[in-house]
């Protein structure tokens, strides 16, 4: 087993909160409450400090390091496709773009659901179906999402879900590392 | 598997994110309408209907996946085997492995042995151990109705000599043992 520190503190940080707050607000608590509305711009705030940190923050945070070329997307399918291991030691290209995905999903739903606060917007229809849509994908993307790292740890041998508890991936030996 | 979706991944991965989110959003329309109704509403011609479509568009998905996945398998034995064996070798083989039931994992590694890979090179290719290796190749050779590697070979050597031109629908399936 070789270790890799991988995830810095305020990345977990950052994905376990966006995970309560996200979990509250779909599934908990009241739409129409005010607390509904103070998660739902303390997620707004968490995602405007992601989009920072992925330009400062250090390598395995910066969108420059993680975004995928279309050929390394196709390179993790032929891997998944024939069985083949290979650990990526940062997001892997299709965990890059289900982080792009679930980011702008979380920026739809805040601004939409500011918009329903507003004079102008309050009541109008599009917009109340707008939020309630993109809610809807972002739950089937987060059980999409969870149901990759399962699949992918159990295929690669590296306890994913772990690595984003401990910041550390634990890479068995015989496995090839990309990057 | 061959055509112009074989050349275009890419169009089909996005054609796949595309409907994903057409069967998300009438998904949750039919939803919307059921309301508290929930599946009675399901007895509405109206509500029926677009609840069929949002299904038969989920299955599209899950097929094209299938697809796509297969597409790339084997896209990746193709570009491992064209240096050494022509095309019409390679239709045998994979018509072969799909008689044969191979798992995906099992028809990689059955393509690398039959490049002539070792045991140890094809766990470093794959970043598995010797171990799971060698039970592949066991799963392998007992689908296959072979006792190894020299007698998989020739059995789809043979497949190729009984290939009439410009065709691979009538390799008998042989089977030994």
């Amino acid at each position: 087993m070789k270790t890799f520190k991988t995830w810095d503190p305020l990345i977990r940080i950052f994905h376990w909160s966006l995970v309560g707050a996200f979990t509250a607000n779909a599934l908990i608590l009241d739409d129409d409450g005010k607390a509904h509305q103070w998660v739902g711009y303390a997620v707004v705030a968490l995602v405007l400090l992601r989009l920072l940190w992925g330009v400062i923050g250090p390598h395995t945070a910066r969108f420059a390091s993680f975004t995928p070329q279309v050929s390394e997307v196709f390179e993790q399918m032929s891997d998944m496709a024939t069985r083949r291991k290979r650990a990526h030691l940062g997001h892997s290209p299709l965990g890059a773009l289900m982080i792009f995905n679930l980011l702008a999903a979380m920026l739809v739903i805040g601004l939409s659901g500011y918009m329903m606060t507003t004079n102008v917007f309050f009541g109008v229809e599009w917009v109340e179906e707008l939020h309630e849509v993109v809610v809807f994908w972002t739950e089937i993307s987060v059980v999409a999402h969870v149901a990759a790292v399962v699949l992918e740890s159990r295929r690669t041998g590296v306890n994913l879900q772990r690595a984003m508890v401990t910041g550390v991936k634990s890479v068995p030996d015989d496995l090839n590392l990309v990057k | 598997m061959t055509g112009t979706a074989s050349k275009k991944p890419g169009a089909l991965l996005v054609l796949i994110l595309v409907q994903a989110f057409c069967a998300a959003f009438f998904l949750w329309d039919v939803m919307q309408e059921a309301g508290p109704l929930e599946v009675l509403a399901l007895r509405d011609c109206h509500v029926a209907a677009e609840a069929v479509s949002a299904l038969c568009l989920l299955a599209a998905v899950l097929f094209e996946t299938h697809y796509l996945m297969t597409l790339l398998r084997r896209k990746a034995h193709l570009e491992r085997q064209l240096s050494l064996a022509a095309g019409a070798f390679h239709e045998v083989i994979l018509d072969h492995f799909e008689r044969w039931n191979l798992t995906p994992a099992e028809q990689d590694v059955a393509s690398f042995t039959i490049k002539g890979l070792s045991i140890a090179e094809i766990a470093t290719l794959r970043g598995t151990a010797e171990g799971t290796v060698k039970s592949h190749l066991n799963g392998i050779y007992r689908k296959a109705g072979v006792a190894g590697r020299g007698a998989l070979l020739s059995l789809l050597i043979d497949g190729l000599f009984q290939l009439p031109e410009g065709t691979t629908a009538l390799i008998p399936h042989q089977k030994h043992a």
